[in-house]
């Protein structure tokens, strides 16, 4: 995308709470924005060429983790967001080595797998997550103010929209340089010829656990962010259908460009919320358009002008013709 | 804890086995043979409980008709999935991945709608207990272990004497090197889809028996169906056997033990632990 | 410089490699030839890798690297081809070698997402280096082209100049010759003389027998997983053994 489109996309988002016509659509934004960081982070980890599920477990643990440092250890949220983010980031590494060693789809399973004893430990594990009940009460984030003049003391949603807005902006530009620099081009590497990048030294299953472990970072750090924004957590928060739907979002927004899970997940959380029978109907709604996708826009929405250009019939073959 | 107890919770323990075995062969089936990865599998289990529940307690059948009912009707069901929905991404199971989706979405969504999302109960019209060396022994969950049993001894017979169950065996071992042997893979993967769903369904329809259904107790059964295969060894159909046993068990007979939250979390530390060292389970080949 | 003893593997029931004993000394060009089935390519595998050995010993440059994992091997200096997918298909020609130069100068990772002054020097010797690789392999021209879209006799000729990228001592060709015509198995050829002359040990499997003794002052002969002969070019093509494996294979296969 244009330099100067990107501009004008941030320059919107800013003055953005300017417009919107209540908290209800402030929250919607902040929604979008925290699932279009989800949805490009499970997208860093695809491109190694691995299906993980384990983006909802990875929330679960950044949500208690923060909350739980915040409210027990006394740390403040700015300190106990970043840990929740290497907290997720330490656990996919641990978990990673072992997990990558597996064929694809069994690699999915045990992301499944990995979500779902999240959950469940934060089910049982009562003395320290309060079990199904969930966590209450969790504070907001302590008061900050930018060179003396910007002050957000987090009581109204609007500042958590800003806090929203910088965190997507900068979780973005990392997974960016990631991608572009040449890990991105390993990665891709990998994905193709997974033994031909060993034969001229790449060590294939050490950048497999490099991508799930950067990739698993994000819901690390927005987990912490939710928990502080909506004041609770439970344990069923994010369980399978949470990290379906990141996946629907990379889907259908196409997960071959940069681009597509942003497009996907700003498409599919927003427009839901403007249409109501489109959020009575919203399964079968995501269901149709995932089979359309899959059966005839395979790269998702990013493929789609392109694929619309192949459609028509060059203007060059019709002069010749005439 | 008294014999009669210890002797009812190991058969609740083998009844919860026998589930687990029907659920985890019927997704390894699936996986291992269209080497995808069907999470839309806790949803075919649930449509099998529903149907048994038509037949029972709509219909007025028995409950071994509502069975032998829901098994073809959820086969049939499966053998038409195969046909539309995997069978054109053969060979892509990232695509196929999304598919099961797709179908997760809507067919709890569909259930939901036509059935209402309460839980609904039928009564199995077996009930009441026998006793055994003066144990009073549930019928209900006897039956479920006896034609659990039965399922096993007839599938292993399947794959043992029939074409395409050795096929299926083979594929399932080692899933390139059989597709090259001029296999009917077509046939193959219908077979194991209407096997695979068919399992689930009696798997469903014995879940209703003992508890309520509803139309979100699909992903139950695929948490439980995972586990099993992790710990029997992903790729492993005698491993499903294995794991489920187990796990069955150690839902059944641990819970009676200690206290319950302890108990459920046994299971599944025991499978992270194997996980770490183990991937691939204790009877599987994943690499 | 490569020294094998007794490398065998079995799989199952299968002896694919059968205590093979080897030597390959620096700046040869060893030829392994032998019936569709020898056991070549594993050979290759356990050597490089990608393959654990069941038994025996594989020591390179008085190292052991037995079993150690393909790139830790390819990181001291063993780099192989492949006979199936040798190239990376959604990378261009370019693409293919610059990522290839892994081992090159370590380009630090972190630095190359922070694209600092010195990451963006060593990027840029690396494409410097690539394009120097594509020239030798004569593949200049194609830079841009998608490496999918190559001509099959170009795509094991980029197959080989991945393999350069990584600065190997010791390259291990898996019939780079397959499906050629004689113009390119005498470019290729060509090549990998020019290669060897650079001061780079070649051990060759190639169904090309012309080709091979041509190229190859030493041959070692495998035959279901077992040597079977060694020797000159001459030696081979005399000794009875040799003749009666290829024979006995030709009429199996009638």
């Amino acid at each position: 995308m244009k330099r100067s489109l990107v501009g004008a996309t941030i320059v919107c988002l800013i003055f953005l709470p300017v417009f919107l016509s209540g908290p209800y659509y402030t929250h919607v934004f902040i929604l979008t924005m925290v699932n279009i960081v989800l949805a490009a982070s499970l997208r860093l980890i695809n491109l190694s060429g691995q299906m993980s599920l384990a983006h909802g477990g990875m929330m679960t643990i950044g949500a208690y983790t923060s909350a739980l440092l915040v409210m027990k250890a006394g740390l403040s949220f700015w300190a106990a967001m970043p840990i929740s983010g290497l907290a997720t980031a330490l656990v996919a590494y641990i978990i990673g080595y072992p997990f990558v060693r597996l064929k694809g789809i069994y690699f999915s399973i045990v992301t499944i797998f990995f979500s779902e004893v999240v959950v469940l430990t934060a089910q049982q594990w009562q003395s320290l997550t309060q079990g199904a009940a969930g966590i209450f009460g969790i504070p907001r984030p302590d008061p900050v103010s930018l060179f003396g003049i910007l002050h957000a003391d987090f009581s109204s949603k609007v500042d958590f929209y800003y806090l929203a807005l910088v965190l997507m902006l900068l979780c973005l530009l990392i997974l960016y340089a990631v991608e572009k620099s040449r890990i991105g081009m390993i990665l891709r590497g990998v994905q193709q010829a997974d033994s031909l990048a060993e034969s001229v030294g790449i060590d294939t299953t050490g950048f497999k656990v490099l991508a799930f472990s950067v990739g698993s970072f994000f819901p690390g750090v927005l987990g912490a962010f939710y928990s502080h924004y909506i004041s609770a957590i439970n344990p069923d928060a994010f369980a399978f259908l949470f990290t379906i739907y990141i996946l629907i979002y990379m889907t259908v927004g196409g997960d071959g460009r940069f681009l597509g899970p942003i497009l996907g997940a700003a498409v599919l959380t927003i427009l839901p919320e403007v249409s109501r029978p489109l959020k009575a109907f919203e399964p079968f709604v995501f269901a149709a358009v995932l089979i359309a996708v899959i059966f005839f826009v395979p790269e998702g929405m990013v493929g789609l002008p392109k694929m619309l250009k192949r459609a028509k019939p060059s203007s060059k073959e019709g002069a010749a013709h005439a | 804890m008294s014999t009669a107890a210890l002797a009812q919770s190991v058969l609740n323990g083998l009844a919860l086995s026998g589930i687990y075995i029907l659920i985890a062969l019927g997704l390894t089936l699936v996986m291992s043979i269209m080497g995808i990865v069907q999470v839309a599998h806790g949803e075919i289990y649930m449509i099998g409980a529903y149907s048994v529940y038509y037949v029972v307690a709509v219909l007025g059948g028995n409950f071994f008709l509502g069975i032998v009912v829901s098994t073809l009707f959820v086969g049939g069901i499966g053998v038409i999935l195969e046909r539309l929905c995997f069978r054109p991404f053969r060979g892509r199971p990232d695509r196929a991945f999304t598919i099961s989706i797709a179908l997760i979405l809507i067919l709890q969504n569909v259930v939901l709608a036509l059935a209402g999302g309460n839980p609904r109960s039928f009564s199995s019209p077996i009930t009441g207990v026998v006793h055994v060396l003066g144990i009073a022994i549930s019928w209900k969950r006897l039956i479920i272990v006896i034609v659990g049993c039965g399922l096993l001894v007839a599938l292993f017979l399947f794959i043992k004497l029939t074409r395409t169950g050795q096929a299926m065996l083979a594929i399932s071992q080692e899933r390139e090197g059989a597709a090259l042997q001029g296999m009917n893979i077509d046939r193959i993967s219908a077979t194991a889809m209407f096997l695979g769903c068919g399992l689930a369904a009696v798997a469903g329809g014995f879940i209703g028996s003992l508890f309520s259904i509803s139309p979100t107790m699909g992903s139950f059964a695929l948490m439980k169906g995972i586990a099993v295969i992790i710990l029997g060894g992903l790729g492993s159909i005698p491993g499903a056997v294995v794991g489920g046993l187990i796990l069955g068990l150690v839902d059944g007979v641990l819970p009676a033990l200690t206290t319950t939250h302890i108990a459920g979390l046994v299971g599944f530390a025991a499978i992270i632990v194997i996980l770490i060292f183990r991937p691939q389970g204790i009877g599987g080949h994943a690499g | 410089m490569l020294e094998i003893e007794g490398l065998s593997k079995f799989f199952g029931g299968l002896e694919a490699v059968s205590s093979v004993d080897m030597r390959v000394n620096a700046g040869e060009k060893l030829g392994l030839i032998g019936p569709n089935g020898a056991g070549k390519t594993t050979f290759f595998n356990l050597v490089s890798g990608t393959l654990k050995p069941t038994k025996g010993k594989v020591t390179f440059e008085g190292r052991d690297i037995t079993g150690r994992s393909p790139h830790y091997i390819a990181g001291k200096g063993i780099v192989r081809t492949f006979q199936g997918i040798n190239i990376f298909p959604d990378f261009t020609v370019l693409e293919n070698v610059v990522l290839s130069c892994h081992l090159k100068p370590g380009v630090g990772l972190f630095e190359t997402v922070l694209r600092t002054g010195r990451s963006r020097r060593k990027e840029r010797a690396i494409l410097d280096r690539s394009r120097a690789i594509l020239d030798l392999v004569g593949l200049d021209k194609l830079a841009d082209a998608s490496a999918q879209s190559l001509a099959h006799g170009h795509k094991r000729i980029l197959g080989i100049a991945v393999a350069l990228a990584a600065e190997p001592k010791l390259l291990l060709l898996d019939e780079p010759l397959g499906g050629m015509n004689a113009s390119e198995v005498s470019e290729t050829m060509a090549l990998i003389d020019r290669l060897w002359d650079q001061g780079i040990t070649i051990l060759l499997i190639e169904h090309n027998m012309r080709a091979t003794m041509n190229l190859c002052r030493r041959i070692v002969v495998l035959n279901f997983g077992r040597k079977i002969a060694e020797g000159t070019p001459d030696e081979i093509k005399a000794n009875p053994d040799v003749i009666r494996a290829y024979l006995g294979a030709g009429a199996h296969a009638a």
